[in-house]
């Protein structure tokens, strides 16, 4: 909760009740907070704490530099920061930056890798708009 | 004839120079090269041209420009792939790896350090020694037995 003020307050927006921003919904975790199951959402997502299950959303995903996530996830453009465990799917562009760890098969349709990141898995790049988009 | 040698229009006078001044070795494929098969190199390795085929490299390898490669890879340390660089790997083993927005990358990638080959105190060859004899005397034991057992045990009646 307190995190969910602090963003609103730094750079989004609180339209009844929803954080918002760039116009979208965002779901904002902390580092403290814990989600396990599946989580099918129409906006963004800011992942930290941990995460165990599976992330379906609309718009984009982002996991930060602590978080620990064991879970397939699924947006449009997805930034790792963090330690991912799973298959991740970017229906446009996946991004992991430098202290990313991820072991898990991704499918992208742009990649970019900074360096200083690990990647274990299977990689997959092209066009798909039809399976990701039943979400 | 005295003054210029054959050679000296020669881009990279490298490969020659391998290992012996401790320096590493380098190789660049430009944009027009072509390589089929497979390419084993103690150094670094820069590609903008077209690679069919297997690359290993004790180094770097960079894949730049409108470089193009088919086939396995690893390096030892980095391996790069431009902005308008094409990988299409069956497997990518690399300690470090980075990848340009706008790159063409698939394959499976197996990243952490990998046990290298060219390693100056590689422990290998103290087992081998250790390995022989403790071989040798089972299998003569084992002969003269087998060459005793029928005189001894000729219990076929």
């Amino acid at each position: 909760m307190d995190v969910q003020e602090a963003v609103a307050e730094g750079q989004a927006s609180v339209d009844n009740g929803e954080v918002k921003r760039d116009g979208r919904k965002q779901f904002s975790m902390g580092p403290g907070d814990i989600l396990e199951g599946k989580l099918i959402y129409d906006g963004s997502v800011h992942a930290d704490g941990r995460v165990e299950g599976e992330v379906r959303v609309t718009g984009n995903i982002d996991v930060a530099t602590g978080a620990n996530v064991k879970a397939l996830l699924e947006g449009a453009n997805v930034s790792l920061k963090g330690q991912v465990e799973g298959m991740v799917t970017a229906r446009d562009k996946l991004t992991l930056g430098k202290n990313a760890r991820l072991s898990g098969d991704i499918q992208v349709r742009r990649l970019q890798i900074d360096d200083g990141a690990t990647l274990n898995g299977h990689v997959r790049m092209g066009d798909f708009e039809h399976q990701a988009s039943g979400q | 004839m005295s003054t210029r040698r054959p050679g000296s229009r020669l881009a990279t006078p490298v490969p020659a120079e391998n290992g012996a001044n401790g320096q590493p070795n380098s190789i660049v494929l430009g944009p027009n090269d072509r390589l089929v098969g497979q390419l084993y190199i103690e150094g670094d390795l820069r590609v903008t041209g077209t690679v069919d085929g297997t690359l290993e490299a004790t180094g770097d390898i960079e894949i730049a420009g409108a470089g193009k490669v088919n086939g396995d890879v690893t390096a030892y340390n980095r391996l790069t792939v431009g902005s308008d660089a094409s990988l299409i790997a069956g497997d990518v083993r690399v300690a470090r790896l980075t990848v340009q927005d706008g790159a063409t990358f698939s394959g499976k990638v197996s990243m952490g350090k990998p046990a290298r080959k060219a390693e100056p105190k590689a422990p290998e060859p103290q087992p081998q020694p250790q390995v022989e004899p403790v071989v040798e005397p089972v299998v003569a034991e084992a002969a003269v037995v087998a060459a005793r057992e029928p005189t001894k045990k000729g219990k076929r009646r």
